[in-house]
C-alpha cells in the first residue's frame, strides 16, 4: 500500500494539469458552439471566427 | 447635444419626447448574479447629475436608463458602473455579443473547475467513509486530506468568486443579496475544515468538508449556468431580428443601372433591387415582380408570404425566389424590425412591480437567515461544541433564498419569450398578471378580425359579359393607388389607357385605344341609375358592370374565436361600421355579442359597462383609432406593423396578426401564474421543512447544499416548461 503515498499526489498533480488543459480549451473559444470545430475545415484562414 | 454624440447614441438610445428631450438608452450588464444586484446599480447610477431613472431587469442583465445626454457624459455613466463593479455595454449587437460570449466562457470554466474538482474530492473522501474502523492508516488519512484540500483552493480562489464579489458589493452597497450567507457559509465551512485539518484536536473539531463545500459550490454554479442560458437565449433571440439587415443593397438609379449601397445609405423613396436569397435593406412597397417572402423573423410564422405590386414588405425578412423591385419607405430606426427590437429590449429590461416586493422579502429574510445561524451556531456551542460549525453552516447554506428571488423572473422572462416567437410582443410584463383574469375579449372588426384590403365578392353585369368587364376594370384598377382599385386590380397588369384622370372621392377615369370614356368608381358617378348593392362600378354609358367588394376575415378569425370560447371566454364585437357588414362579420365567424355603428365615446361606454358588471376586458384593436377604448380595458392588444408599433400604448402587440396567437397567450398567461405559485410555493415549503431540521442538526452542511442546489434548479427549469 505505500505506492499510494506516491499516487495520490501524482493524482492530485494530473487532476489540476487537467484542469488547466480544458481552461486552454474554453478559452480558446472551443466550446463555444458544437459546431465550430467541425466546421473550421471548411472556413478559410481570416474566416475562422 | 452635438450631433456626433446623438449618432453615437442612435443605436441603443430613443428619444420620447424629441431629440432636446430625456434621452432612453439600453445596455446590457456583465457580472450581476442576482436581483440584489440590480438595486446596487439603479442606486449607483441615480447618484449621476442627469438621470432620471434606472431600471435593470435581474434576469435578462439589461439596463433601461432615462436621462439627459446633455448633463451627462455616456463615459460618466459607464464609470460610474465600473466603480459599482459591474460592466456595461451599450445594447448594440456586437460588443453586448462579445461580452456575452465572454461571461458564458468564464461561466463554464468556472463550472468546469468546479464540477471536476467536486468529483476529485469526491473520490479522496470516499475512502474515510467507507473503510472499517483501524483499516485506514491515520498517515494515509491525513494525506487525503491533504489532496482534497489542494483540490479545493482553485475552487474556493476562484470558481467561488463570483459569491465573495457579489457578497462584497451586496455589504458595501448596504443590502443583502442571496450571495452574502453563500460567501459566508462557504468561507466559514472551508476556514473549519482547514484548521481541522493543520490541527485535528483543535477547538474547530476534526471534521473536514471539503467534499460538501465543491459540491455545493458546483451546484450553484450549475444552477447558474442554466439561468445564464435561459439569459442568452433572449438575448440571442433579439438579436436575431436585429441582425437579420442584408450587408448591402442594390439601389436603382433613374437610367436603369444599379448600383451597390449600404442599408444606411437608403432614403425614403429609393427603389432598390432585391434578389432571390437576399434579404430586404429597408420597409417599403412592391414595385414590380411577384415572389414568396419568409417573414418568420418577425412574424414566428414560417410559411412563405406571396408578395406582389402594391404589397408591404419588411426589412429583414427575406425574399425566397424571383428579384423584387421595392420603393422604400422607411429606413433604420423607422423599420418595423427595429421598432419590435426597441419594444424587446424594452420589454426585457423592465422591472415588474411584484419583483420589488419579492426582492424586499428576500432581503428581509436573508437577514433572518443571517441572525438565525449565528444563534443556532451559539446555542449548538453551549450543547455539543464540536457541531456549531456544521450546524450553523447549514442553516445559512439550506436557507440561501435564491428560489425565492429567481422564481418570479424566471418565469416572467421565458413567458414574454415564447409569447414573441408566436408573434406577440408585450411591452409590458405586467400583462401577463393581468391576462389571467380575462373573461371577456372584445376585438375590433376592421383591421382586427379582418383584414384591412378587401375582396371583391361579387360581380354581375345587365346585357353584358360580366368576367369580360372585370378583366378590362382590373386593368384599369391597376393603375390607381386607391384601396379599393388596388383590391380589385390584385396585381393585373395595367392596360392600354391614355387621358387618366383621378377624381377625388369619386374614381379613375380614362379613354380605351378606341377613345371611349370609361369611368371606375362609386356608382352614382359611373351610372345615372346606380345599383344600391354595388360598392363600386365600371362602366360607360349603358353597359356597367357592378362590383360587391368586402372584407375578408383573417384565415385564422373563426379559429381563434371558437379556441377563445373554448377557454370559456365570452367573445365580443365592438365596431363602428355598418350593421350590415358587422352582422356578416359576426355570423362568419359565430360570434354572438356584437355591437356595429359604434363612435369611439359609445365603445368606451360598452366597456366600461361590461367592466361595472364585474367582466375584465381584452380589447384587441388597431391600435390607432381605438386608442380611448384599448385605455379602459383591463388588458390592451394592438395589431401592429409599421412605425405605429413604437407609438402605441398597448400592453401587449400582435406583430405576426395571427389572431390564433391570442387563445395561446392567454393559455400562457394562466400556465406562467400556476409555474410562479409552484415556485413560489416550492421555496417557501423547501425552507419550512429544512431550516427546523438544520436547527436540529439533522441536516449535514453536504446535504442542505444539495437541497438548496436543487431549489434553485427546480424553479429555473420549472420556469423553462412554458418554452414549450
Amino acid at each position: 500500500m505505500d505506492i499510494l503515498y506516491l499516487l495520490i499526489p501524482f493524482s492530485v498533480v494530473l487532476v489540476l494539469l487537467i484542469v488547466a488543459v480544458f481552461g486552454w480549451a474554453v478559452n480558446d473559444g472551443q466550446l463555444d458552439g458544437f459546431e465550430n470545430e467541425a466546421e473550421r475545415i471548411l472556413l478559410d484562414e481570416d474566416q475562422a471566427a | 447635444m452635438a450631433e456626433a454624440d446623438a449618432r453615437l447614441l442612435a443605436p441603443f438610445t430613443t428619444w420620447p419626447d424629441g431629440p432636446a428631450g430625456v434621452a432612453a438608452s439600453q445596455f446590457q450588464v456583465a457580472g450581476m448574479h442576482c436581483a440584489a444586484c440590480s438595486g446596487i446599480i439603479e442606486a449607483a447610477l441615480l447618484k449621476l447629475p442627469g438621470v432620471e431613472g434606472a431600471s435593470v431587469n435581474p434576469a435578462s442583465a439589461r439596463l433601461a436608463l432615462r436621462w439627459w445626454p446633455s448633463r451627462t457624459a455616456l463615459a460618466d455613466v459607464l464609470t460610474a458602473l465600473q466603480s459599482a463593479g459591474y460592466k456595461a455595454t451599450p445594447d448594440v449587437a456586437a460588443p453586448a455579443r462579445e461580452l456575452r460570449r465572454v461571461e458564458r466562457r468564464q461561466a463554464l470554466w468556472r463550472l468546469f473547475v468546479a464540477g471536476f474538482l467536486m468529483m476529485q474530492v469526491m473520490m479522496l473522501a470516499t475512502p474515510a467513509y467507507v473503510a472499517e474502523a483501524g483499516e485506514l492508516s491515520p498517515d494515509l488519512d491525513r494525506l487525503l486530506r491533504w489532496g482534497s484540500w489542494v483540490l479545493t483552493l482553485p475552487v474556493m480562489a476562484f470558481a467561488a468568486g463570483p459569491f465573495f464579489s457579489g457578497a462584497w458589493r451586496q455589504l458595501r452597497a448596504g443590502r443583502l443579496g442571496m450571495d452574502v450567507p453563500v460567501a459566508v457559509g462557504i468561507a466559514v465551512t472551508f476556514a473549519a475544515s482547514t484548521g481541522a485539518l493543520f490541527d485535528p484536536t483543535g477547538p474547530l473539531g476534526g471534521d473536514v468538508y471539503f467534499d460538501s463545500l465543491t459540491m455545493f459550490i458546483a451546484l450553484l454554479l450549475l444552477a447558474r449556468w442554466f439561468e445564464l442560458g435561459a439569459r442568452h437565449r433572449a438575448a440571442d433571440a433579439l438579436e436575431a431580428v436585429a441582425g437579420a439587415l442584408p450587408a448591402t443593397a442594390e439601389r436603382l438609379r433613374d437610367d436603369g443601372t444599379s448600383e451597390r449601397v449600404a442599408p444606411e445609405a437608403l432614403r425614403a423613396g429609393d427603389r432598390i433591387r432585391v434578389a432571390a436569397g437576399e434579404a430586404f435593406a429597408a420597409d417599403g412597397r412592391v414595385l414590380a415582380g411577384q415572389g414568396w417572402v419568409n417573414e418568420a423573423l418577425l412574424t414566428g410564422e414560417s410559411a412563405p408570404v406571396a408578395k406582389a405590386a402594391g404589397d408591404a414588405v419588411v426589412a429583414g425578412s427575406l425574399n425566397l425566389d424571383g428579384p423584387l423591385v421595392v420603393d422604400v419607405q422607411r429606413v433604420g430606426a423607422d423599420t418595423t424590425a427595429q421598432g419590435i427590437v426597441r419594444l424587446m429590449q424594452q420589454a426585457q429590461s423592465q422591472r415588474p412591480l411584484a419583483s420589488g416586493i419579492v426582492d424586499r422579502v428576500a432581503a428581509g429574510f436573508t437577514a433572518a437567515v443571517l441572525l438565525l445561524a449565528l444563534a443556532a451556531g451559539v446555542g449548538w456551542w453551549w450543547i455539543e461544541p464540536a457541531r456549531a460549525v456544521a450546524v450553523a453552516v447549514a442553516v445559512l447554506i439550506v436557507t440561501c433564498p435564491c428560489a425565492l428571488t429567481l422564481a418570479a423572473p424566471a418565469a416572467w422572462l421565458t413567458a414574454s419569450g415564447a409569447l414573441a416567437r408566436r408573434g406577440l410582443l408585450l411591452t409590458d410584463l405586467s400583462a401577463l398578471e393581468r391576462l389571467c383574469a380575462v373573461d371577456t375579449v372584445v376585438f375590433d372588426k376592421t383591421g382586427t378580425l379582418s383584414e384591412e384590403r378587401l375582396q371583391l365578392r361579387r360581380h354581375w353585369a345587365q346585357g353584358a359579359d360580366a368576367d369580360a368587364l372585370l378583366a378590362v376594370a382590373r386593368s384599369l384598377a391597376a393603375l390607381s393607388r386607391h384601396p379599393h382599385a388596388r383590391a380589385l386590380a390584385e396585381g393585373a397588369e395595367a392596360g392600354c389607357w391614355t387621358d387618366v384622370r383621378e377624381v377625388a372621392g369619386r374614381g379613375i377615369q380614362a379613354r380605351d385605344a378606341t377613345g371611349t370614356p370609361w369611368r371606375l368608381g362609386a356608382p352614382a358617378w359611373v351610372s345615372d341609375r346606380p345599383d344600391p348593392a354595388a360598392r363600386l362600378a365600371f362602366g360607360c354609358g349603358a353597359c356597367v358592370l357592378w362590383l360587391d367588394l368586402a372584407e375578408a376575415p383573417r384565415a385564422d378569425a373563426a379559429e381563434a374565436v371558437a379556441a377563445l370560447r373554448l377557454q370559456g371566454r365570452r367573445v365580443r364585437l365592438l365596431s363602428g361600421d355598418q350593421p350590415a357588414a358587422v352582422a356578416q362579420m359576426a355570423a362568419r365567424l359565430d360570434i354572438a355579442h356584437w355591437r356595429a355603428g359604434a363612435t369611439p365615446a359609445s365603445k368606451l361606454a360598452a366597456v366600461r359597462g361590461w367592466q361595472a358588471e364585474g367582466e375584465r376586458v381584452l380589447m384587441v384593436g388597431d391600435g390607432i383609432n381605438d386608442a380611448p377604448v384599448l385605455a379602459a380595458a383591463d388588458v390592451r392588444i394592438a395589431m401592429g406593423q409599421g412605425a405605429m408599433l413604437a407609438r402605441s400604448a398597448a400592453d401587449a402587440l400582435l406583430v405576426s396578426n395571427r389572431l390564433l396567437a391570442l387563445p395561446q397567450a392567454l393559455a400562457l398567461a394562466t400556465k406562467t401564474r400556476r409555474v410562479l405559485r409552484q415556485n413560489l410555493a416550492w421555496a417557501a415549503l423547501y425552507n419550512a421543512a429544512c431550516v427546523p431540521l438544520a436547527l436540529a442538526g439533522w441536516l449535514p452542511p453536504l446535504a442542505a447544499g444539495i437541497g438548496m442546489a436543487a431549489s434553485s434548479l427546480f424553479v429555473v427549469l420549472n420556469a423553462q416548461r412554458l418554452n414549450r
